[in-house]
């Protein structure tokens, strides 16, 4: 591990900023966590508790931007100090990120459970799931500045793309089927699209640590597999088309 | 369909399906931007070794400066690097029992060679001490001190070289109107701006800068830096600091030196962002124990 500073009060400092994304981190989590069961539980007073919780992340996003200005301003922080500095900025505003999008799921959910059930529910749990554990495996890798856990993290999105292009062809189905359906399935449709971006923003964390860890930037291309962009039926085949990858 | 999440290797094996990162660790000390910059080599420093009696305060020093470029030397007290600059215009050979090996080629030619002449280098090689140090006589005298010392040049000429000096180091505006005054009338600020003229006056090669502002205020800081910029576009500099901001603002190139070693030597934004050494790091975090 890194040794400490000559000047204590620059660790704590340091060790305040990770403990406050570390917390940003472990709510984004609970949120999204709640938020999923809130959906599969039909359970619009848990839903409520997601969006009215959301105010917490965002106070604490605030905390992180004032102690980073505070530390670039009276530190003049250099190298690694620097990096990690920097990176606390903008993993704390992908976590504001990903607890909004947390907050849109539970919010549809309030909607989607004015209306009957329709069967393509399950295939949130399972974004949801996964993208969870992304949230919670990078902390992981953040906290041990491990930038191999994050690289994990960082591939795993392409089973998130996955699930996500099956999700949106499935629904499109079901609302060719029974146009009764359209309403319920484009609330799921939103909330498999906020489910995705979730796990972009898992990505960028990822990306965020490796350059924290390396100070050299990832300079792998991601496979890029979300595709529904180029979906015009359920059966469209998009395989073949090819699409800039960002 | 199913979805496997791929595997995972350990880093050491390629993953066939990832374009193949570039190393992190480039050669030491390779600097990775040295390469595209365009600037001529201009001191090339070769296996030098400098002892003060017995005591080998340099241990085998490998280094090239760049023309028109700013090179700082970093590191703790005691760790050689205002003997390294010593050594570039000999200046220890004022004392005795000190000596150096190796080579210390400007343009070429090795300085350490006992036949060069050692007017002639200082006046190649200018040095800027960390307390300024005016001669107690004019301002005028303390810049035409130099050319007098190499050249005969007439009253006009001069009063030429004496202005364009001072106007070189950003002092002319604040004494143009007392140039008979004493240089020890003049601020610290500019007691330090006024050895620069006097070093430049000579239309040296190489700018050496022993702590140039260390004993100076910000404002009078600020101003030596603005000049070092200033001056880059027709010397090769090197400046040793203390100050860490001051090496990160004002150089292109950074050395870090450690126990008579250069530890680390890259560019200026490379050991400031992501040093490849532990106790570069280590060093300019503040981490030193």
């Amino acid at each position: 591990m890194v040794s400490e500073h000559i000047i204590k009060s620059y660790d704590q400092e340091l060790q305040r900023l990770d403990n406050i994304i570390a917390e940003m981190g472990g709510m984004a989590e609970s949120q999204l966590a709640a938020a999923i069961e809130a959906v599969a539980k039909r359970d619009s007073e848990l839903a409520a508790r997601v969006v009215k919780s959301d105010a917490r992340v965002d106070e604490l996003e605030r905390e992180v931007e004032s102690l980073v200005v505070r530390l670039l301003a009276l530190r003049q922080p250099l190298a690694r100090d620097l990096r990690q500095i920097v990176a606390g900025l903008k993993i704390a505003s992908d976590l504001e990120r990903i607890a909004d999008y947390a907050a849109n799921v539970a919010k549809r959910a309030i909607a989607l459970n004015q209306t009957p059930a329709v069967k393509p529910v399950s295939g949130i749990p399972r974004m949801g799931r996964l993208g969870s554990g992304m949230i919670k495996d990078v902390l992981d890798a953040f906290v041990e500045r491990d930038a191999e856990k994050a690289l994990a993290v960082w591939l795993r999105d392409e089973e998130m793309d996955d699930l996500y292009t099956s999700l949106f062809r499935e629904l499109l189905t079901y609302m060719i089927e029974d146009p009764r359906n359209i309403t319920a399935c484009t609330h799921l449709l939103f909330m498999a699209k906020n489910l995705e971006r979730i796990g972009d923003h898992a990505t960028n964390i990822a990306e965020t640590l490796y350059f924290l860890v390396h100070g050299t930037p990832l300079a792998q291309v991601r496979p890029k597999r979300d595709r529904t962009s180029l979906a015009l039926t359920p059966n469209a085949d998009v395989e073949d088309i090819e699409e800039d990858q960002d | 369909m199913t979805y496997e999440i791929q595997p995972i290797e350990s880093p050491s094996r390629p993953r066939p399906h990832l374009i193949q990162m570039p190393p992190v660790d480039t050669p030491h000390p390779t600097p990775t931007a040295e390469a595209k910059d365009q600037a001529q080599p201009k001191v090339q420093i070769k296996d030098l070794r400098f002892y003060y009696k017995t005591y080998e305060a340099l241990k085998g020093i490998n280094l090239t400066l760049h023309d028109k470029r700013v090179t700082a030397f970093i590191g703790p007290s005691g760790c050689g690097k205002s003997t390294l600059l010593r050594v570039l215009n000999r200046i220890y050979e004022l004392y005795p029992d000190q000596r150096a090996t190796g080579q210390v080629l400007v343009d070429g030619q090795d300085i350490l060679d006992p036949r060069q002449d050692l007017n002639l280098l200082r006046a190649r090689i200018g040095m800027v001490f960390q307390k300024p140090t005016p001669f107690p006589m004019s301002i005028y005298d303390n810049v035409a001190f130099g050319i007098r010392l190499y050249e005969r040049p007439s009253a006009r000429d001069l009063d030429e070289r004496v202005e364009e000096a001072l106007k070189r180091a950003a002092l002319w505006d604040e004494v143009k109107d007392k140039l008979r005054e004493s240089g020890l009338s003049l601020s610290g600020g500019q007691q330090q701006r006024l050895c620069i003229a006097r070093g430049i006056a000579v239309k040296p090669e190489v700018l050496l800068l022993d702590e140039p502002a260390s004993a100076l205020d910000p404002i009078s800081t600020q101003r030596i830096e603005e000049l070092i910029a200033d001056l880059k576009s027709d010397y090769c500099i090197v400046i040793v600091t203390h100050n860490m901001q001051q090496a990160a603002r004002s150089s292109d190139y950074t050395a870090f030196m450690y126990l008579g070693q250069l530890v680390e030597f890259d560019t200026t934004e490379t050991i400031f962002t992501h040093p490849k050494e532990r106790q570069t790091e280590d060093y300019i975090t503040g981490r030193f124990g």
